[in-house]
């Protein structure tokens, strides 16, 4: 079938440069006039987008009755993004913090005349839009990813922790990494494990509101988790973000107790089963709670981690088979039971074939708070005696992250049960106490 | 002249872009801080406007309440837009014949004051090309748009300003005309006609402050001015006749100044503290105390038109000053003044010899506490000064209760918007247009024919229940059977005068218009008293019960009538048996003072008649 009269109008029409001024009159005779600039991605068919002289846009039906004609010179050819930055300036001095990015947006400008939002790279640039960064010291940026959180895999956080590394072995004081708020929490907990004898703080930050908006929070969050890698009481790694919708407070939380736990607010990260480590206010850091403190170093790496391990959240109609295909070539499992650590009786006969078989299987509490104890209730033994682990007060996603990384270190069941057992970066609360209240 | 009008109206239909109630709240559940961050485009020219905001450097705060939820906190993000608010954006668009857009794309529109938690509005073009034909003539309703309003301003203090959330997010149909429009009075005009057309929605908040004009005036040779805000429709042709008023006073002292050759002085202005170190009180003591300094500004040429001409309140001295108030300074002195304010004439002629000034030339002082804000101050100045010797700057103005305007900021630059990709694109097919035109609302004029037909009312008091906005409350008292002449006169008469006496925000539904009526009617008390019922409820009586106990009208049966007429007759037997009917006048005076309220005066008449008749007929002794 050969080309109709609205499909030619509309292929004409998408070969015009973006930012093309036209003139246009559609099939009813309406006219109109304005750029051309890219669709939103919901748009429908045969809607051309246009940016009119008072900066609305608008989406115009294209049909077989469209005509148009441009007006004036096609626009100027955009300057190319500029190009990925080198891997930071050589640093000067021992006041320094890098600034580890790994994509998402940290940092993005509007184009007005397309409405596009464009994110800002390199690093002169990126400070140019942080002013308040450099204000204690100088701030180097060591771009590791260019992802959105939920795209990262285990193995990145090896990469992030050699970059750590490297930062600290060349002199950084302390190091920050920006990074999506969907997998923060588990990248902490993943830094967590991986890394020895720390100098000074790694400090995680992400923001919850875009950058190009005038209320992002990703601003105040930066310059608190600067203050935090600056802190020289701090050795460990940290989450920084907000501590409520203020913009004026900002939680200090331990890696391996931290989770995301709102889809869309500022103050989404909370602790778990541990008190926070201290907040911000001000470009003053507060400590409250049982920070580690910096080691006499060296700063190393701890891998490898083995990524053969899986997170099972358990619920009512979970039947064995699908646990069992779900645990198809894994090492290892972390099982997010309900209540106090339990699954339904019918699956106890599978467990207990993978654990004999040298699969190590774990149980965190799907509550996200309080303790899995497997003596209470008679699933809890029953579970035990089928060989289950339990891990105390550990969330689910920090489970996951030591077991990855106690699989990489051990070849035995037996030896990697062990290593989970012992603390490692403080993840395990000796003490639950309950806050003051009614 | 021209005039061009942006008339913004509160839907009363929920929220645009979440499901809270479009509804003002006193309750305040507690607050948060946000500090906002001037937003940059790509050719890095921070927009005028926000960087001038930006400046100031504030932080916010904003109160929470039972009408705002996490969207308004800026703490999740935007539903889907209301469609009955889009509906109600479109009728408007089709009773105007105005174009609706094929696919609507929200936009965010950057405002960095703080009114929006986000740091911008949300805001849709929804049609264009409309046409008003109002009085013989056309104008042009260029757009139809449907955006959030702001959260309200509730307290500013030097370090904070303090929002409350319960505005923003309320709909808003923005109507904005061409500058088609050439006097104040037909400014009015339209904005009333606009009102009425929006009001036939039927779905349309009430009350002070639901409708806002913005007006836009520029005269030959001036510039166009944006009076934004302005609340009061009676108010339009005040606001655009002044602003007239002063622009021609301006553009007759910037003819001067340019005959004269004038100009500014350095921006830094001379420090000239010393001069005045010994001043303790008046507007330039801020200015020797620690830290601060006075300073005076060149103006060479400016000599004698800082005032205003005869004949005019308008002057250029005040635009000056008002540049200094917007950067939180109280004034300034000029030199037409002076000596004066405790400036001795012995100061005004060291100061011309210091700063090399002649007796055509002009000076400006300005003192406060800290340098860096008098700098700010002085930068103000020079540029106001200088814009003097061009003509008229551009600029947005704040109306004020007196009919003038004052400078507000300046006119916002153009790159300030982009889309919101957290709504998606919404289509307009053409059913859905078909479908809002079968049932379109009826015009102001034809609701005017009707009414006046159905309910035999004459012309102008139908004219004030449709474009006071009435129609639909008389339509719903009616319809209970109550008349109309009496209904029309208590909505357009009785209460707007109990709100005078009480304030603006009396507003009682229509259930106690209806009890209140419901009441006269069954004879509780007279209809003549239904001002002072409503007065009595303005002013804070708890029921229409309460309001009629406290206005004393109760209790006063027919028999009891009867035999308080009877009574006051035999008192008086004497001087009606010797006036005969004319002692009518005199005890009607007294029993009305008495009963007004309690009956009607029309049964009081008739029944006194009959009983001065019943005592006459009696044979004297």
């Amino acid at each position: 079938m050969g080309a109709t009269g609205g499909e030619v109008v509309w292929n004409a029409l998408r070969a015009l440069p973006m930012g093309q001024r036209i003139e246009l009159v559609d099939g009813a005779g309406r006219r109109w006039s304005g750029s051309v600039i890219p669709p939103h991605e919901l748009s429908g068919e045969r809607i051309l987008t246009l940016k009119l002289e008072s900066g609305y846009n608008v989406g115009v039906r294209i049909d077989a009755g469209t005509r148009f004609e441009p007006v004036g010179s096609p626009p100027p050819e955009r300057t190319p993004a500029s190009p990925p930055p080198t891997h930071g300036r050589p640093p000067s001095g021992s006041d320094w913090i890098a600034l580890l990015t790994t994509g998402g947006t940290i940092a993005s400008r509007v184009d007005y005349e397309t409405g596009g939002v464009r994110p800002v790279r390199g690093e002169r640039e990126i400070l140019d839009f942080y002013p308040q960064l450099e204000r204690s010291g100088p701030v180097r940026i060591v771009p590791v990813f260019d992802r959105m959180s939920e795209d990262l895999v285990p193995d990145d956080w090896l990469t992030l922790a050699e970059k750590t590394v490297e930062a600290f072995a060349a002199g950084a004081r302390g190091v920050v990494v920006a990074h999506g708020t969907d997998t923060l929490g588990f990248t902490a907990a993943g830094l967590s494990f991986l890394l020895d004898g720390l100098p000074g703080a790694v400090a995680l930050v992400g923001a919850q509101r875009s950058p190009d908006r005038p209320s992002s929070d990703g601003p105040t969050n930066l310059a608190a988790a600067v203050a935090v890698a600056r802190d020289r009481r701090i050795g460990e790694v940290v989450v920084v973000m907000h501590a409520g919708v203020s913009d004026l407070r900002f939680a200090v939380h331990r890696g391996t107790w931290v989770r995301k736990m709102h889809s869309s607010r500022r103050d989404a990260f909370e602790s778990r089963n541990g008190p926070l480590l201290g907040h911000v206010e001000g470009d003053e850091v507060h400590l409250t709670g049982p920070i580690r403190p910096p080691s006499v170093g060296p700063p190393r790496v701890d891998g490898p981690i083995d990524p053969r391990a899986g997170l099972l959240w358990s619920y009512p109609g979970l039947t064995a088979e699908r646990a069992a295909s779900f645990a198809e070539g894994l090492r290892g499992i972390v099982l997010a039971g309900t209540g106090l650590g339990h699954v339904g009786g019918h699956l106890v006969p599978w467990i207990r074939s993978a654990t004999e078989r040298g699969v190590v299987v774990t149980m965190t509490t799907q509550c996200l708070a309080g303790s899995a104890d497997p003596y209470v209730y008679s699933t809890g033994r029953a579970l035990l005696r089928a060989g289950v682990l339990y891990l105390g007060d550990l969330l689910p996603e920090t489970a996951y992250a030591k077991l990855l990384w106690a699989l990489g270190h051990e070849s035995t069941p037996e030896g990697v049960r062990r290593r989970l057992l012992v603390d490692r970066a403080g993840e395990f609360s000796l003490r639950h106490v309950a806050e003051a209240g009614p | 002249m021209k005039v061009g009008l942006e008339v913004h109206q509160q839907l009363s239909t929920g929220k645009l872009f979440c499901r809270c109630p479009a509804a003002l709240s006193e309750e305040t559940a507690g607050g948060f801080v946000r500090r906002l961050r001037p937003a940059s485009g790509e050719d890095r020219r921070v927009d005028v406007a926000a960087a001038f905001q930006a400046s100031l450097g504030r932080s916010y705060r904003y109160e929470s309440g039972p009408s705002d939820c996490l969207v308004e906190m800026d703490e999740e993000p935007p539903h889907p837009l209301d469609p009955e608010a889009l509906d109600v954006a479109l009728t408007f668009a089709l009773l105007v014949g105005a174009r609706p857009i094929d696919e609507i794309a929200v936009m965010r529109k950057i405002v960095v004051d703080g009114s929006n938690t986000a740091g911008f509005q949300r805001t849709a073009l929804v049609a264009v090309d409309g046409t008003l034909s109002l009085g013989g003539r056309d104008y042009s309703i260029q757009t139809v748009c449907l955006e959030e309003d702001a959260a309200r301003k509730v307290r500013e203090t030097a370090g904070e300003v303090v929002y409350r959330l319960d505005r923003l997010g309320i709909p808003l149909v923005e109507v904005a005309t061409g500058p088609d429009i050439t006097s104040g009075e037909e400014a009015r005009r339209v904005a009333e006609e606009i009102g009425a057309l929006l009001r036939a929605t039927r779905r349309v908040r009430r009350g002070i402050g639901t409708v806002r004009e913005d007006l836009n005036v520029s005269i030959e040779g001036g510039h166009r001015i944006e009076i934004k805000g302005v609340q009061e429709l009676g108010m339009i042709r005040e606001y655009v006749e002044r602003e007239e008023g002063r622009q021609r006073v301006l553009l007759a002292v910037r003819d001067e100044l340019r005959r004269r050759n004038a100009r500014v002085g350095p921006a830094e202005g001379a420090d000239v503290s010393p001069l005045f170190a010994e001043i303790t009180s008046g507007p330039l003591a801020t200015g020797s105390r620690k830290g601060g300094a006075v300073r005076a500004l060149s103006l060479p040429g400016f000599g004698g038109l800082f005032g205003s001409p005869p004949g005019s309140d308008e002057r250029l001295g005040r635009e000056l000053a008002d540049q200094v108030r917007a950067v939180g300074l109280k004034g300034l002195l000029h030199s037409d003044e002076l000596p004066g304010y405790g400036v001795a004439p012995a100061h005004v002629e060291e100061l011309r010899r210091r700063l090399g000034l002649g007796a055509q030339d002009g000076f400006v002082l300005v003192a406060d506490s800290s340098t860096e804000r008098l700098g700010v101050a002085l930068r103000r100045i020079a540029d106001r000064a200088t814009a003097a010797i061009e003509g008229i700057p551009g600029e947005t103005r704040d109306p004020l209760p007196d009919g003038r305007s004052r400078y507000s900021r300046p006119l916002p630059g153009r790159h300030r918007m982009y889309p919101e990709t957290d709504v998606p694109p919404i289509p307009i097919s053409a059913e859905h247009l078909d479908r809002l035109r079968a049932r379109l609302p009826e015009r102001p004029s034809e609701l005017l024919e009707r009414l006046q037909r159905d309910h035999r009312l004459g012309a102008e008091v139908v004219r004030q229940l449709v474009y006071g906005g009435f129609a639909d409350r008389f339509e719903a008292l009616t319809a209970r059977g109550h008349a109309a002449a009496l209904v029309a006169r208590l909505l357009t008469q009785d209460l707007p005068a109990a709100a005078a006496a009480a304030g603006p925000e009396f507003d009682p539904p229509d259930e106690v218009l209806e009890a209140v009526l419901g009441a006269a009617g069954s004879g509780r008390f007279s209809k003549e008293g239904i001002p002072e019922v409503l007065t009595a409820l303005a002013r804070g009586a708890s029921s229409v019960d309460d309001a009629i106990a406290r206005t004393g009208f109760e209790g006063l049966s027919a028999d009891q009538l009867k035999a308080l007429i009877e009574r006051v007759v035999r008192a008086q037997a004497a001087m009606v048996r010797s006036r005969g009917p004319e002692a009518f006048s005199p005890l009607m005076g007294d029993l009305m003072r008495e009963v007004r309220g309690r009956r009607d005066g029309k049964e009081v008449a008739e029944e006194l008649r009959r009983a001065i008749d019943r005592l006459l007929a009696e044979p004297a002794g």
